[in-house]
């Protein structure tokens, strides 16, 4: 192969007449992927307590808590559970969705909020009950 | 009469984002002898390993690394099956593998750019940067995210492809397979960017050899390893055609080449998946506990020979988990390519094996041969510091 001075010439000056590549975030945003794993949001009415996200969180970020134990009139036992997730130590790995057994839909799911950045820790501090 | 003088460089220094130190023995401009100090770099993550489960595990050796991502965790997750004694069914094979070629794209355009700029050519970094943009969305429309794409488990893929995506999987495909022959091109035919790379940081094919250089660094010394053809994993060997890259320029002119080559084959093999992806399921189903045993794992990540040694004690986590990066392998011939060269070219020299100390580095401990343990206080050991610096003429 030849040596040619200045080969990036053309493609340098079609640049000029070609719109930014970039964005200007936060002014502009780009969509977000339908299969993004955001912040794990859990649904107190369809979890039923197994701990399997617990269990399995890499990073520790979740915990699960008895809120409440009540019978209902024909004998059987309803229990109510709360959930702390540490959004700060999340690592969004999706594994707790993956196995949360609830059906027919799971407790819990990553939605697509991913701007987790804040000021104040405790504000990563999500409380579902 | 010539004079020579110890430079030290590091553990921070411009020519890198990650520490390492090295000691440059120079003469003017020449570096006529080069050491290498590591172990500034500790994160535990081994020992880690030994305090979650498998399960915890793969997510955390994910994270070994933010580039070669997905080849820490198909390494780990097909050690782990063989000690479970499962396989993923063919789908997820495939899968798995066209994961490890997106990968492999991003992380070689990213390596394009850092090579630009690492010799002041930011134009051709901004253009391969823009073109990575491509890849980084395919990625993120299989996986969802950018960086850890959490798609390996034990006993298959994590998430299965539908049509849409393999036509827009496709379409991406093609069209940075019409893009990479430009880079290509300028890299071996611009000559501001040749005059920089051609003949800088020769590795001659016995030395490759004999110093254990893994992935393009030896490739492009004309040695054909790669451990997709030398140990076939993830549908390599039988199920998924490939051919292997190599060039005998033994410089820094032909890394760049045979990494732009090797995009090329990515694309022909993930054109290959992508058009007899067999049906069915992406995994099996895995068990928690894992039967006593060892392994050994190798991948051939986008820098080269990736191995994890797992030893499982018959529960649900392993006994120990040892992690061999490339870059460790690649230390060596990096330092031989640096004696006789520039000062000027130390960036680019490293540079070149794309060096990652996030996945190399490890905490060193050294052991008085000479027997006794010794405690210090903190004030003795204050007091030693000022005293070893005294006698060097240095006051504190
Ligand atoms: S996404 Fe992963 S890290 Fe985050 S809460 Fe779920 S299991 Fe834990
Ligand atoms: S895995 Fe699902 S059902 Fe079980 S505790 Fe977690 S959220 Fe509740």
């Amino acid at each position: 192969m030849s040596l040619r001075l200045g080969a990036m010439l053309p493609e340098v000056f079609r640049h000029l007449f070609k719109r930014p590549a970039t964005v200007l975030y936060p002014f502009e945003k780009n969509t977000v992927p339908a299969r993004l794993r955001g912040r794990p949001v859990m649904d107190p009415d369809k979890c039923i307590g197994c701990r399997m996200c617990e269990r399995d969180c890499p990073a520790e970020a979740i915990e699960v808590t008895q809120e409440s134990e009540t019978r209902t009139d024909d004998g059987k036992v309803k229990r109510r559970f709360s959930m702390v997730v540490y959004v700060d130590r999340c690592a969004h790995c999706g594994q707790c969705e993956e196995i949360c057994p609830a059906k027919p839909d799971k407790a819990i799911k990553l939605n697509e909020f991913f701007e987790e950045a804040a000021f104040d820790r405790g504000a990563l501090k999500i409380v579902y009950k | 009469m010539s004079e020579t003088f110890v430079l030290p460089v590091g553990p921070q220094h411009p020519a890198l984002k990650e520490p390492t130190s090295f000691r440059f023995k120079v003469d003017g401009e020449y570096i006529v002898d080069a050491d290498l100090r590591l172990g500034y770099n500790h994160r535990g993550m081994e020992k880690g390993c030994e305090a979650r489960t498998y399960v915890q595990d793969i997510y955390l050796l994910e994270r070994v690394c933010g580039i070669c991502s997905n080849a820490h965790m198909t390494c780990f997750a097909q050690g782990v099956e063989r000690l479970m004694g499962i396989e993923p069914p063919p789908r997820g094979v495939f899968i798995r593998c066209l994961m490890g070629e997106l990968e492999r794209i991003h992380s070689h355009l990213l390596w394009l750019g850092v090579a630009g700029h690492e010799i002041g050519f930011d134009t051709f970094f901004m253009y391969t940067w823009r073109d990575r943009e491509v890849v980084m969305d395919l990625l993120e429309m299989v996986s969802g995210n950018r960086v850890n794409y959490g798609m390996q488990t034990f006993g298959g893929v994590r998430r299965d492809l539908d049509g849409m995506q393999i036509k827009t999987l496709l379409e991406g495909i093609a069209a940075l397979k019409a893009r990479t022959p430009y880079y290509l091109n300028l890299g071996a035919t611009e000559p501001t960017m040749v005059a920089r790379i051609a003949g800088v940081g020769k590795l001659p094919r016995e030395k490759a050899i004999e110093l254990t250089a893994a992935g393009p660094t030896t490739r492009a010394s004309g040695v054909d390893f790669d451990v997709r053809k030398d140990d076939p994993y993830a549908g390599f060997g039988d199920l998924i055609p490939f051919t292997i890259v190599t060039d005998n320029g033994c410089d820094v002119l032909a890394r760049v080449v045979v990494r732009a080559k090797e995009m090329m084959a990515s694309y022909d093999i993930m054109e290959f998946i992508l058009r007899n992806l067999p049906a069915g399921e992406v995994r099996t189903k895995a068990p928690r506990k894992v039967p006593e045993g060892e392994t050994v794992s190798r991948v051939e990540a986008q820098r080269g020979e990736l191995i994890h040694y797992i030893r499982a004690n018959g529960t649900d986590k392993p006994d120990r988990v040892k992690v061999r990066a490339p870059t460790l392998a690649n230390w060596p011939s990096t330092l031989y390519m640096l004696r006789g060269a520039y000062l000027a070219d130390i960036p680019i020299i490293m540079a070149a094996i794309d060096p990652c100390l996030s996945c190399t580095d490890r905490m060193a401990v050294i052991s008085d041969v000479r027997g006794g343990e010794k405690v210090w206080d903190w004030e003795t050991l204050r007091q030693y510091g000022i005293e070893f610096h005294r006698r060097r003429g240095i006051r504190p």
